[in-house]
């Protein structure tokens, strides 16, 4: 049985309209007009047990409007979802107890104090035994390299740190399925690597299934086997992994500085330059015509490098990409 | 009900995250206390009597320092909810397997209990000074029982208001007139009892009368007839609150839309 089947759901939300300036909220109080949004269209999909589903779209794309349904919050316009064998919608509670969850944007950690007492917390609504509990609490505080945060009030500890310690209280009562909404956004590179590792330690240890929705596609890349993206409430790609990096990620961006004044017509072979400055550029070149190591070689041959970071299109860019695809 | 329970006491653990800011805000009461005891005083003298309408100067102070601790002790609940619906982190509050009511209970309840200790202490003390002994330790007891009753209807009305917030967002101008009318029909600045007699009865088919006026009339004037008429009078509020709340809550969760995404 899938962990997930979603059939053709649907969530449609009303929006209040209003004009700018004095006019526009009078006008809005007595005749209010309203809008209908349509966040998910006739989604459907389905995800295996312990598989990395990575759900991808740019913002507004109805990612996080999809996980609030698969764990219950919200009550679909249409369509049907079977979350670990329960409607997430009529069985909130029950699914809850298998299902872990974070919203990035949304801290389930008590902030005055230590991620201790939320653990605590967590292990008495979870209905945990107390000894299962500290089990689970020096397994997590391993994978996550919580020692010595734990006992710290959480509003001291970095973005990084109370990730981390996020993440692990999603885990703490073992749940089969983990839904994991943005869990990067804001971190630095450092900072969700250290997520990603222990969520895949995780996973590989427990056979844990991890939905991910994210607008970085590096989050997927390192994470995921499979990926789903969606833009305007409705799938537009779904594929492996390997598939999507092979067809639509090869494009990277690189931004060099040199320790000597570089040229205004820097070329290097293989690269298109986009920006020249007096130290630094910005080139692009595609990783199927020049692979990484013959681009970064070139590169540290054309004179001593200070800094250089490769990133991934974004992914506004990728989708676009996928859309001329499909049309082509 | 160990995990209700286990959510009170990590709330009692917060409230005291900063002690400072607590004593701080509960040392507000000296001065209304001060101030209540200057307007009373002169009040009474101007009657000519030592009574007005069967209560002394004594235990007109009394009665206040039971009403002001009930109201500035009061859990903010309805801002609580009306807040978590409005940043979006009404998300995770569902999103875990327990009653959403009875967790913001046991929190409201949590975050209430160091504050109102502190509030009856500082304001014990100072109408102590100014007019001398509490009527009895029999009518603390009773009242005390009453105050949680009284919090817990607190709880029913502002969880409303607070719900309401799914649907229209800022709840703010329902709980500014849900404060005013507990100000006026719970006898927080006048004792019911000197009211005229067709206000004293409108204020019978409120429960604000509950909230501050019922427990601060039995601290000082314990007796079993009186506290079980409290009891009987917050019970059945409560019990048709609970209801209502229980079934506003169905239907909020069904319209829920969550800000944010």
């Amino acid at each position: 049985m899938p962990a997930i089947q979603v059939t053709n759901l649907q969530k449609t939300f009303q929006l209040k309209r209003k004009a700018a300036g004095l006019r526009g909220s009078l006008k809005a109080l007595i005749q209010p007009e309203y809008t209908l949004v349509e966040a998910v269209r006739s989604l459907s999909f389905e995800m295996e047990a312990g598989e990395l589903l990575g759900f991808i779209g740019p913002n507004g794309a109805g990612k996080s409007t999809t996980i609030k349904i698969l764990t219950g919050i919200l009550h679909p316009s249409g369509g049907q979802a079977s979350v670990l064998g329960f409607t997430p919608w009529k069985q909130r509670q029950r699914l809850a107890f298998h299902i872990g969850t974070v919203f990035g944007q949304r801290p389930q950690l008590w902030y005055h104090l230590p991620a201790m007492d939320t653990f605590l917390l967590f292990g008495k609504i979870y209905e945990m035994e107390e000894t299962h509990l500290q089990r689970r609490i020096g397994l997590l505080s391993e994978a996550f390299d919580l020692k010595g945060l734990l006992e710290t009030p959480v509003r001291k500890l970095s973005l990084g740190q109370r990730m981390r310690c996020e993440v692990a209280a999603s885990l703490l009562h073992q749940p089969q399925l983990l839904l994991l909404d943005e869990p990067s956004i804001g971190l630095d590179v450092v900072a969700k690597q250290h997520i990603r590792d222990a969520i895949r330690l995780m996973s590989q240890q427990e056979k844990v299934g991890v939905l991910l929705t994210s607008h970085d596609a590096s989050d997927l890349e390192a994470l995921c086997h499979r990926v789903i993206i969606i833009n305007h409430g409705q799938i537009v790609y779904q594929d492996k992994v390997s598939n999507l990096k092979r067809k639509f990620l090869t494009r990277k961006t690189v931004e060099a500085r040199y320790a000597q004044e570089i040229a205004p017509t820097f070329q290097v072979e293989g690269m298109e330059t986009l920006k020249t400055g007096r130290y630094g550029v910005k080139l692009t070149f595609d990783s199927r015509q020049t692979p990484a190591d013959a681009a970064l070689l070139r590169l540290a041959a054309a004179g001593t490098l200070v800094d250089i970071t490769i990133s991934d299109p974004p992914l506004e860019e990728v989708i676009a990409n996928i859309y001329t695809e499909s049309a082509a | 009900m160990k995990k209700y329970w286990f959510v009170f006491q990590i709330q009692l653990l917060n409230s005291l995250a900063y002690p400072g800011e607590l004593i701080g805000r509960a040392l507000t009461i000296v001065p209304f206390m001060w101030i209540f005891y200057q307007l009373w005083r002169v009040t009474f003298a101007s009657s000519g009597g030592a009574e007005i309408n069967g209560l002394t100067l004594s235990m007109t102070m009394w009665y206040f320092a039971m009403t002001e601790t009930i109201e500035i002790s009061r859990p903010r609940v309805g801002n609580t909810i009306a807040e978590a619906v409005k940043d979006g982190s009404i998300a995770y509050l569902l999103s875990k397997p327990y009653n959403f009511l009875l967790y913001q209970y046991a929190s409201a309840m949590g975050e209430t209990i160091f504050r109102a200790l502190l509030n009856a202490v500082f304001s014990g003390l100072v109408v102590w000074l100014l007019v001398g002994a509490p009527p009895s330790a029999l009518g603390l007891a009773w009242a005390s029982l009453a105050m949680l009753g009284a919090w817990t209807l607190h709880f029913c009305i502002a969880a409303l208001i607070g719900l309401a917030a799914f649907a229209v967002e800022d709840v703010s101008a329902f709980l500014w007139v849900y404060q005013k009318a507990a100000f006026v029909l719970g006898g927080l600045l006048i004792p019911l009892d000197f009211y005229p007699a067709w206000l004293q009865t409108l204020a019978r088919f409120f429960p604000f009368a509950a909230l501050s006026y019922a427990p601060a009339r039995l601290f000082i004037q314990p007796g079993l007839t009186a506290f079980l008429n409290v009891l009987a009078q917050q019970s059945g509020w409560i019990a048709a609150l609970s209801l209502a709340l229980a079934l506003t809550y169905r239907a909020a969760t069904r319209s829920l839309t969550i800000n944010g995404g």
